[in-house]
C-alpha cells in the first residue's frame, strides 16, 4: 500500500489507462470510443512524464548559466511524449474523419446499428 | 458561426496570434516551444481567420493545392536537411556542416532553426486542414 | 558513404520520394516515382544482403551521436533477408498495380495510393532495421496509418467500417505497446534495445513482476498488429475489402514486419534466458496452434474468395507463432522461413484472386467456374501457391511445415505434430475446391468469351512471384543457413 501511495501519479495513470481501455472496448458509440482512446493515450503520457519528473528540480533550459546535472529534471520522457502527442493527434484525426464518412454512409455512429444495417444489405446473397 | 463579437474580436487578435506563433517557432531552441507548439498556435490563427472572415474569403486566400505544395516542400526540405545530417554523421564524412553555436543566438543553432521553421509550416497547414475538413466535410 | 549507410538511405529514399510524388500531383509521375523507389530499394537491399552475408551484422548510428543518445540501426542477416524480400514484393506488387488500380479506385486517388505505399514500405523497413524501441513505436504508428490509408482508399461502405475496426483495434494495440515501453523505460532508463537488454540482465531479480507485465503488454499489443489468433478480428474485413494490391502488401508484408519486431523485443530486448519470458512461449504455442486450426476452419466457411484467403493468413500466422513458441532457435528459423514462403505465396494468391474478381465482376467463390480457361496464367500461379500452402514437396510451404512438425516431435508432444498435419490438410479443403471449380467446371456464360485473356502487366508480376516461390523452395537449405549463421 505504501508503494501505491508513494507513486500516486503512476497509480493514477494506470487507473486512467484502465478507464480509457474499458471505454474503448465497451462503448458502441464511435465518438465515445475515440474519447476512450484519447484518455488511454493521455494516461500513458502522464506515466512517462511522471517517470522523468524529480521534485525540486527545474526544466532543462540553460539561459544564463549551467547549474550542473543535478539541477534539472530528466527531459527524455517529456520529449518522447511530444512525439506521442503528435501520433495521438493524427490517430484521432483519422478516426474522426472515418466517423464522419461512416455517418454520411450509414446515418448513425452506433456500431451495433451499423452492423445490423450491413447485415441487411448483405442479406440477399 | 456568424456572431458579431467573434468577427470583431477575431479580426483584432489574429495578427497577435500569428506574431506569438512565429515567436514560439523561432525561439524553440532556447525556451519552451519549437516547431510543433508554434505551428499549432499559427494553425489556430488560421482557423480564427476562417471563423472571422468567413469560408469564401479563406477559400480564395488559402487554396488547397497551394497549401499542400508548401507543406510538401517543407517536408522535403526537412527530410533532405535531416537526412544529410544523419548520413554525414553516421558515415563519418567530413563534409561541410553548420556550426553548433551558443545559447541566446538564434542563427547559430546549427540545423535547429531551419528545421523548426519547416515543422512549423507543416503543423500550421495540417491543423488548418483538420479544421476545414471537419467543418465542411472536405478540405 | 559505404554500404553500411544503405539501410538509413533506403528509409529516407522511400519517404522523400513519396513526398516528391505528392508535389507533382499527377498520376503518371507518382507511379513512375514509386516504381523508381522500388527499383532503388531492390538494388540497395541486394547489396546489403550480400554485404551482411560476408561480413556479419553491423550497427549504424544515425546522426552524430552514438548509442545511448542517438538512434541505432542494427542490421544482421535476418534483417537483410527481410529487407530484400520486402523490396522485391513491393516492386512486383507495384508493377501489378499499373493496370489493376484503374479498375478498382477512383482516378484522382491513384497518386495518393502510390504516396501511401511509399510511406508504408519506408516504415516497414524502419521497423525491421531499428534498434531503438521508441523509434520502432513511431515507425509502427506511421505504418498503421499508411496501411489504413491503402484500405480506405477504395472509398466504399465496407472499407470505412473495415478501416475503423482496424484502426480502433490497432490503436488499442499501440497503447499497450507504449505502456510496455513505459514499464521497461522505468526499470532500465534506456530506449536502446541492446542497452535495455544489458540492464534487464543485471537486475531482473528485483523487477520480475514488471518484466512479466511488460512482456504480456508487448505480446498483446504486437499480437493485435500481427494477427495472433484471438485478436485477429480486424484482419478478414480489412484484407478482403482493400484493393487487390493493398491486400497483397498488407497480408504479405505488414503483419510480418510487426511479428519480426516482436521477435526482436523478446529475443534481443528482454532476453529468452529470463524465466518470465519463458512463460510466453507456452502461450504462443497454444495460440499459434489454435490459430492454425481455427483460421483454416473459418476459411472453409467463407463464401467470398478474398475473405477465404484473408482467413488463411490467420492460419499461416499461426504457424509462424507456433515456430516461435517452440522456444528454440531452430523453431524460430523455420518461422522466419515460413514468413518468406507465406509472403510470396500470399501475394500470388491475392494478386490472382484480384484478377479473378475483376474479370468476373463478382467476389463469390461459387462464381469462379470456368475462369481457368480465361485466365490460365493467373490460375496456374494460384494453384502453385495453394499447393505451397498445403505443403507439397519442393515448394517452400512443405519445407517449413515438415521441419516445424519434426521440431515439435522432438519435444515428444505428438499432439502438436498432429495439429500441424491436420492444419495442412484443412488448407487443402478450401484451396482445392476453388482450383477445381476454376479449371474443371463449365461457366454459366456462353462459350464465346472463353478465349484466354493476356495482360502483360498482370501476368508477368505473377509469373515472377511464382518463379521466386519455386526458387525459395528449391534453395531452402541455403536460406536457412543464412538465418542460422545470423545467430
Amino acid at each position: 500500500m505504501g508503494n501505491i501511495m508513494n507513486n500516486y501519479v503512476e497509480t493514477g495513470a494506470i487507473i486512467l489507462f484502465g478507464i480509457g481501455f474499458g471505454i474503448m472496448l465497451i462503448n458502441n458509440n464511435l465518438i465515445r470510443k475515440i474519447i476512450g482512446m484519447n484518455i488511454m493515450d493521455t494516461s500513458i503520457f502522464l506515466f512517462f512524464i511522471a517517470k522523468g519528473y524529480m521534485p525540486n528540480k527545474e526544466a532543462p533550459l540553460i539561459l544564463d548559466e549551467y547549474k550542473g546535472v543535478d539541477a534539472y529534471i530528466n527531459p527524455i520522457p517529456t520529449s518522447l511524449m511530444l512525439t506521442g502527442i503528435v501520433v495521438a493527434i493524427s490517430m484521432t484525426a483519422f478516426l474522426l474523419a472515418l466517423t464522419l464518412k461512416i455517418y454520411q454512409e450509414y446515418g448513425t455512429i452506433e456500431l451495433d446499428e451499423i452492423i445490423k444495417l450491413k447485415g441487411e444489405s448483405h442479406g440477399h446473397k | 458561426m456568424s456572431s458579431v463579437i467573434l468577427k470583431t474580436v477575431g479580426r483584432i487578435i489574429v495578427p497577435f496570434m500569428q506574431v506569438f506563433g512565429i515567436y514560439v517557432v523561432l525561439f524553440g531552441h532556447i525556451s519552451p516551444g519549437g516547431g510543433f507548439a508554434g505551428g499549432t498556435i499559427l494553425g489556430a490563427s488560421f482557423i480564427m481567420t476562417k471563423l472571422a472572415y468567413g469560408n469564401d474569403y479563406c477559400k480564395k486566400k488559402f487554396k488547397f493545392q497551394k497549401l499542400l505544395t508548401i507543406a510538401t516542400i517543407s517536408i522535403l526540405f526537412y527530410g533532405i536537411i535531416k537526412g544529410y545530417s544523419f548520413i554525414t554523421g553516421g558515415s563519418h564524412i567530413d563534409s561541410p556542416s553548420l556550426p553548433l553555436g551558443h545559447p541566446g543566438n538564434i542563427l547559430s543553432g546549427a540545423y535547429i532553426v531551419p528545421l523548426n521553421i519547416a515543422v512549423g509550416i507543416i503543423v500550421t497547414i495540417t491543423i488548418y486542414f483538420f479544421y476545414s475538413f471537419f467543418d465542411e466535410g472536405e478540405v | 558513404m559505404g554500404i553500411n549507410s544503405f539501410p538509413l538511405l533506403m528509409i529516407l529514399i522511400s519517404y522523400i520520394l513519396g513526398f516528391l510524388g505528392i508535389l507533382f500531383y499527377k498520376n503518371n509521375i507518382s507511379r513512375a516515382i514509386s516504381t523508381i523507389t522500388s527499383i532503388i530499394l531492390v538494388i540497395l537491399s541486394g547489396f546489403l544482403l550480400k554485404y551482411t552475408i560476408s561480413n556479419g551484422e553491423f550497427i549504424y548510428n544515425a546522426g552524430h551521436y552514438t548509442a545511448p543518445w542517438g538512434i541505432e540501426l542494427l542490421i544482421g542477416n535476418t534483417e537483410a533477408v527481410f529487407a530484400f524480400l520486402f523490396s522485391i514484393i513491393f516492386f512486383i506488387v507495384n508493377w501489378y498495380s499499373f493496370d489493376s488500380l484503374k479498375k478498382e479506385i477512383e482516378y484522382k486517388r491513384i497518386k495518393i495510393y502510390y504516396f501511401l505505399t511509399n510511406i508504408l514500405i519506408g516504415s516497414l523497413l524502419g521497423v525491421i532495421f531499428t534498434n531503438d524501441i521508441f523509434n520502432s513505436y513511431v515507425f509502427i504508428e506511421i505504418g498503421t496509418l499508411a496501411s489504413c490509408g491503402i484500405i480506405v482508399i477504395k472509398n466504399k461502405r465496407d472499407n470505412f467500417l473495415a478501416t475503423l475496426k482496424y484502426l480502433v483495434l490497432s490503436s488499442l494495440g499501440s497503447g499497450l505497446f507504449l505502456m510496455g515501453i513505459a514499464f521497461l523505460f522505468s526499470i532500465t532508463g534506456n530506449l536502446n534495445m541492446s542497452a535495455i537488454h544489458r540492464e534487464v540482465m543485471n537486475n531482473h531479480n528485483t523487477y520480475t513482476q514488471v518484466i512479466l507485465v511488460s512482456t504480456a503488454l508487448f505480446t498483446i499489443g504486437l499480437g493485435i498488429k500481427s494477427a495472433l489468433f484471438p485478436v485477429h478480428t480486424w484482419l478478414p474485413d480489412g484484407h478482403s475489402s482493400a484493393p487487390t494490391t493493398s491486400s497483397a502488401l498488407l497480408s504479405g508484408l505488414v503483419i510480418k514486419a510487426f511479428f519480426y519486431l516482436y521477435v526482436k523485443i523478446i529475443y534481443r530486448t528482454l532476453g529468452v534466458e529470463l524465466l518470465e519470458v519463458q512463460y510466453i512461449f507456452k502461450v504462443l504455442l497454444v495460440l499459434g496452434s489454435l490459430g492454425m486450426i481455427m483460421g483454416s476452419i473459418l476459411a472453409i466457411t467463407q463464401s467470398e474468395l478474398k475473405r477465404t484467403i484473408a482467413y488463411s493468413t490467420i492460419a499461416q500466422m499461426g504457424y509462424v507463432f507456433f515456430g516461435m513458441g517452440l522456444g528454440n532457435k531452430i523453431g524460430l528459423v523455420f518461422a522466419y522461413y515460413h514468413i518468406i514462403a507465406h509472403a510470396l505465396a500470399k501475394s500470388i494468391l491475392f494478386l490472382s484472386a484480384g484478377a479473378i474478381v475483376n474479370e468476373n465482376g463478382n467476389k463469390y467463390i461459387n462464381r469462379v467456374n470456368g475462369i481457368g480457361k480465361r485466365l490460365p496464367i493467373e490460375l496456374f500461379a494460384f494453384t502453385l501457391a495453394s499447393l505451397s500452402m498445403v505443403g507439397i514437396p519442393m515448394l517452400p510451404g512443405f519445407v517449413s511445415k515438415w521441419n516445424l512438425a519434426s521440431e515439435a516431435a522432438k519435444t515428444n508432444s505428438y499432439f502438436l505434430v498432429a495439429i500441424v498435419l491436420i492444419s495442412g490438410l484443412l488448407n487443402a479443403f478450401y484451396y482445392f475446391p476453388i482450383v477445381v471449380r476454376a479449371f474443371f467446371m463449365d461457366s454459366e456464360k456462353e462459350k464465346s468469351d472463353t478465349k484466354p485473356l493476356f495482360n502483360i502487366n498482370r501476368a508477368l508480376p505473377i509469373i515472377l512471384l511464382s518463379i521466386g516461390l519455386v526458387y525459395v523452395g528449391i534453395n531452402s537449405e541455403k536460406i536457412i543457413n543464412i538465418f542460422l549463421s545470423g545467430f
